[in-house]
């Protein structure tokens, strides 16, 4: 494209399979039986120097995360959608094309692999216990550090018992799906929440398959009186389960 | 209501919690690598994740996108999780050295 001074670049948020629907108010670019669900977008905003400024201004990035999340959700709806990540962008709509030309069989592959599914996340929340402090004074040196190798003891078996607790929840819930990922737990100041999150996971489901909700429902009446807490989020486009590592 | 209305705990039917978004937009889906691209390297989260700790830590983490913060590739802290600090805490109250208990593997 001949072009003096380009003042828009292609934003790309996924790939389609050729027959399914693109969301409305979405462009796309089809080539070889691909095809790309993309948008102009200002490179005033989204250029080379001015992406990483917007990064870190948190409205932006909300209301841009978020578009793209919305754009690829109302495609996952409709059909099959391989999610890109955010910020991919091309000069133009021509090198759309060759990224799919060129990008054809991890494509094709992924589209196969996510078909007819949606993925399912699954967290779950510890809100330890106040650890109940003894308001007696020891009575001496030696019982004062009985008594703290004795809170040893017991936060370690507590520590154990949650460890064999998500690894058990992580099976069972992996039995119900096509594949799973485990990913590092979110710290509080991310989730935003005073619980520890002991399991951070997504599942690919069928579209639809209820199994997972089923399991997480009854995990949660199993666990809940003893501080656990089971949370389902989703359906998501397949992120988890897209690219080179999965 | 389906049971995965019923499994869905919070804000079911609301928009989804930022940190649940930031995490799959930013961090997975299919990175493109080549030259069609205007700006590959600024989208690597981990380009991001280092932008946001050097240029603006204070403001990233008025967001909460300090997750670098857990990462072993970033962070020397990595893995130092609430109970290892707690164990620690008692350690030092009890004047225990590492190692000393018989309880420990």
């Amino acid at each position: 494209m001949i072009s003096a001074a380009q003042d828009t670049g292609v934003y790309v948020y996924g790939v389609l399979a050729p027959d399914a629907p693109s969301p409305p108010g979405v462009e796309t670019v089809e080539h070889d039986g691909l095809v790309a669900l993309v948008r102009e977008v200002p490179l005033a905003e989204f250029g080379e120097e001015a992406l990483p400024a917007h990064l870190n201004d948190r409205e932006w990035l909300e209301v841009h995360v978020r578009a793209h999340e919305d754009v690829l959700a109302s495609a996952a709806e409709a059909s099959t959608v391989v999610p890109f990540r955010f910020g991919v962008i091309c000069h133009d709509r021509s090198d759309v094309a060759r990224l799919l030309d060129e990008h054809a069989e991890l494509l094709r592959r992924d589209l196969l692999r996510v078909r007819g599914c949606e993925e399912l996340g699954v967290k779950v929340w510890y809100d330890a216990p106040e650890a109940t402090a003894t308001d007696e004074a020891p009575a001496g040196g030696r019982a004062y550090l009985e008594r703290r190798r004795d809170d040893r003891r017991r936060a370690l078996e507590l520590a154990a018992s949650r460890e064999a607790l998500v690894a058990d929840v992580h099976e069972r819930l992996a039995r119900c799906s096509v594949a799973s990922v485990v990913n590092r737990p979110q710290p509080k100041e991310l989730s935003g929440r005073d619980e520890q999150m002991l399991l951070n996971a997504a599942y690919l489901v069928r579209r639809g398959d209820e199994a997972i909700a089923r399991e997480v429902a009854s995990l949660h009446a199993e666990h809940a009186a003893n501080g656990y807490a089971f949370e389902l989020t989703g359906p998501w486009p397949p992120y988890n389960f897209v690219g080179e590592g999965a | 209501m389906s049971a995965r209305d019923l499994a869905r705990n919070g804000n079911g039917g609301g928009p989804a919690q930022l940190a649940d978004v930031l995490e799959r937009v930013l961090d997975k889906g299919i990175v493109i690598a080549g030259d069609i691209q205007i700006n590959l390297l600024d989208i690597e989260l981990l380009t991001v994740r280092l932008r946001l700790l050097i240029a603006s830590a204070d403001k990233a983490r008025e967001m909460g996108i300090d997750w670098w913060e857990g990462d072993p590739f970033l962070s020397r802290r990595a893995g130092n999780d609430a109970l290892e600090d707690r164990l620690k805490r008692l350690e030092a109250a009890a004047g225990l050295e590492a190692g000393e208990g018989k309880d420990e593997s």
